[in-house]
């Protein structure tokens, strides 16, 4: 077992992303994730890696296409406004089937918004923030150590299907510090880039061409269905999801992610001493987002869902499609920076089921 | 020449209360271009993002008195654009009378690295529009990050100074020079107002110029942060004025294409003089780094001398 070091989030992504083998990193200053930039500019040139820090954040991401156009593991980070000027690149990436980790450490917005943690970005990251038919895959972690896991996780999968993985953390979990530790991981079996990547001919004949350039609507199309293809395949097999405090009959189940998750937990606990029976589906992919988890419990559960979000409802749709009309979807959120107490969601849950018992 | 005692009655138009750090630069810089505005002239101030936009405009408060817009970080002068060209259209349709004065504030990063394309654009199309940069040489809104204005071998937080690296590894954009570049009517490069120097009113004095002239202006002001450049509040004015006397910071204008130096020191001063008194350089004074130094002041020199050359001073 590896030490446990006590380290901010912001912190712990950059070593991270060290650990999987992150050969360039590509910043730009924005809060609350400018910690990511300040720990990569003192870490990777020591072993030898890259740090740069763009002109802007439109110019990191395309920094990244770059590099990850030659093969290598690479990885920007951002805060929602700067992630929304990263979207035309984000786009370009997923249409060339590059592999790349992009993360970010959402703030409350719309607009200039504000500096304080949010989960607003949702239907940004789950739904292509960008133009055309494409997905990125979004890790939404609820903890120091589990976003330090799933980062690791992000560059194996964005090169398994090469495509870009988004882990989307909220302000709060890059600014907090928690003990965190960097696990000894398995060698995963991973497809070589041998067969695409632009790192010169080496006496082959073919160039190896990365485009997302297709003039010929027979020809789009044809790459597009490819991208469904791998999309549904990333459906498949790429679904995670926890579920706490779900056995049994059931009065309510919240569905929440990231630090929300967290205060739904205690929320469970306060109410179970008042005689009400919650659970939790805490979605860590938030695209695939965990459709069949629903399926375990919608039959058991007497009064339907409850969306705890730090957004307006942008995940409720999404619930709505899993549940598909059998029971209630009900909605709590806050905004703009605020947090809410487990009091606030307890007494919603009491609300819907008519009180406690 | 301006009657310090004239200025200091004329109007405050960025009042005091706001949130800047104490010691700051920027609104000093503010107050001194909003003053060679007559009181009875009307301004639209267009902010980049940075320290001055987010510590001025806590809304719903605001130390602004006049009418001032904000948008993305690298869209000041893009704005200003769009509120000059609306101004100009409601004076064609007769539906507005006033005469307004069009001023965009924005620090080095949202002006030399993500702002550059819409400054670049503003200029070009010729909007009757002044954009001020005032530059302190990082982002200091978000922790003092490397910027392209940051000079050669500063410490940041994405240029730190250690083993490796000895700080940022290469030399400042010469901003005002790309400005002279888009052939606009007036271009200069200033400091603050710095009592009992000979360039005292060099900022007032360019400001006053710069509403005279009609079309794309552009002011570089070397700007002190304390936080970010390690100084104390009370020597930054001094610092400032070994950028001058050093001529790592000369003081001139481009009107119309014609070079003018404001001032040319009597006898310029090592480089050395402008980089000791800054922490965020003092890595830069082990025996180690001597020859970054070295490096610095060639450059310094070899700008200045083709300053002087534009000039026709020798």
């Amino acid at each position: 077992m590896a030490e446990k070091v006590l380290m901010k989030g912001n912190e712990a992504i950059g070593e991270a992303a060290i650990q999987a083998g992150c050969q360039c990193f590509f910043g730009y200053p924005i809060t609350p994730q400018t910690e990511v930039a300040a720990y990569m500019s003192r870490r990777m040139p020591k072993i030898g890696r890259v740090f740069l820090q763009a002109e802007s954040e439109v110019a990191a991401i395309n920094m990244v296409y770059g590099a990850a156009g030659s093969g290598v593991r690479v990885m920007t980070s951002s805060s929602s406004p700067g992630v929304s000027l990263k979207q035309e690149g984000i786009s370009y990436i997923a249409g060339a089937e590059l592999p790349c980790v992009i993360i970010n450490i959402v703030r409350g917005g719309p607009g200039l918004g504000g500096i304080q943690p949010a989960q607003s970005d949702y239907f940004q990251a789950t739904k292509g923030g960008g133009h055309g038919d494409y997905r990125l895959v979004v890790y939404a972690p609820s903890s120091v150590q589990e976003m330090v896991d799933l980062i690791q996780d992000a560059f194996d999968v964005a090169d398994i299907y090469r495509n870009p993985v988004m882990v989307m953390g909220d302000g709060m979990l890059g600014q907090m510090m928690e003990p965190v530790e960097f696990k000894e991981r398995e060698a995963k079996q991973l497809p070589s880039k041998a067969d695409w990547a632009a790192t010169g001919l080496h006496g082959r004949k073919e160039h190896h061409v990365i485009n997302s350039l297709f003039l010929q609507p027979e020809e789009l199309e044809k790459h597009n269905e490819k991208l469904q293809k791998k999309y549904a395949e990333i459906e498949k097999n790429e679904v995670k999801y926890e579920m706490y405090n779900c056995d049994g009959d059931l009065d309510i189940v919240l569905v929440s992610y990231g630090t929300v998750s967290r205060i739904c937990k205690n929320v469970i606990k306060m109410l179970a001493k008042e005689g009400l029976k919650v659970g939790l589906i805490r979605p860590i992919t938030l695209w695939p987002f965990p459709k069949k988890a629903f399926e375990e419990v919608v039959d058991r559960t007497k009064y339907g869902f409850l969306s705890v979000e730090l957004s307006c409802g942008q995940m409720v749709e999404d619930i709505e499609l899993s549940v598909k009309g059998r029971k209630p979807v009900n909605f709590f959120g806050r905004s703009g920076g605020m947090v809410p107490s487990p009091t606030e969601i307890a007494n919603k849950v009491k609300e819907i089921a008519g009180g406690a018992r | 020449m301006p009657n310090l005692k004239e200025l200091s009655a004329k109007k405050v138009r960025l009042t005091g209360g706001h949130r800047m750090c104490a010691g700051c630069g920027a609104p000093m810089v503010v107050n001194w271009v909003l003053k060679a505005l007559k009181d009875e002239q009307k301004a639209v101030i267009s902010n980049a993002t940075g320290c001055l936009e987010v510590s001025t405009c806590l809304y719903p408060y605001t130390a602004w008195k006049d009418s001032w817009v904000h948008t993305a970080f690298e869209n000041a002068a893009a704005t200003g654009s769009g509120v000059e060209a609306a101004y100009r259209a409601m004076k064609r349709k007769g539906t507005l009378k006033d005469d307004y004065k069009f001023i965009a504030f924005g620090g080095d990063g949202g002006t030399y690295d993500i702002g550059l394309q819409s400054l670049s654009g503003a200029m070009e199309r010729g909007h009757d529009l002044l954009y001020v940069c005032y530059d302190n040489g990082a982002y200091m809104n978000t922790g003092i990050q490397r910027s392209s204005a940051t000079p050669m071998g500063a410490d940041t937080t994405t240029s730190p100074a250690g083993k490796v690296k000895p700080g940022k590894q290469q030399y400042r954009k010469d901003l005002a020079e790309i400005m002279v570049s888009h052939h606009i009517p007036y271009v200069a490069q200033t400091v603050p107002v710095i009592p009992g120097t000979p360039y005292m009113f060099d900022l007032c004095n360019k400001a006053e110029k710069a509403f005279s002239i009609e079309g794309p202006k552009f002011m570089n002001v070397l700007t002190p942060c304390p936080r970010g450049w390690r100084i104390d509040t009370a020597t930054e004015l001094e610092v400032i004025k070994a950028a001058v006397d050093t001529c790592f910071w000369p003081l001139y204008e481009v009107e119309n294409g014609v070079y003018k130096i404001n001032y040319i020191p009597k006898e310029k001063k090592p480089i050395t003089e402008w980089l000791k008194p800054q922490g965020r350089f003092k890595h830069l004074f082990k025996p180690e780094n001597e020859h970054i130094i070295k490096m610095i002041q060639e450059e310094v020199d070899r700008r200045w001398e083709k300053l002087l050359y534009l000039a026709k001073v020798k």
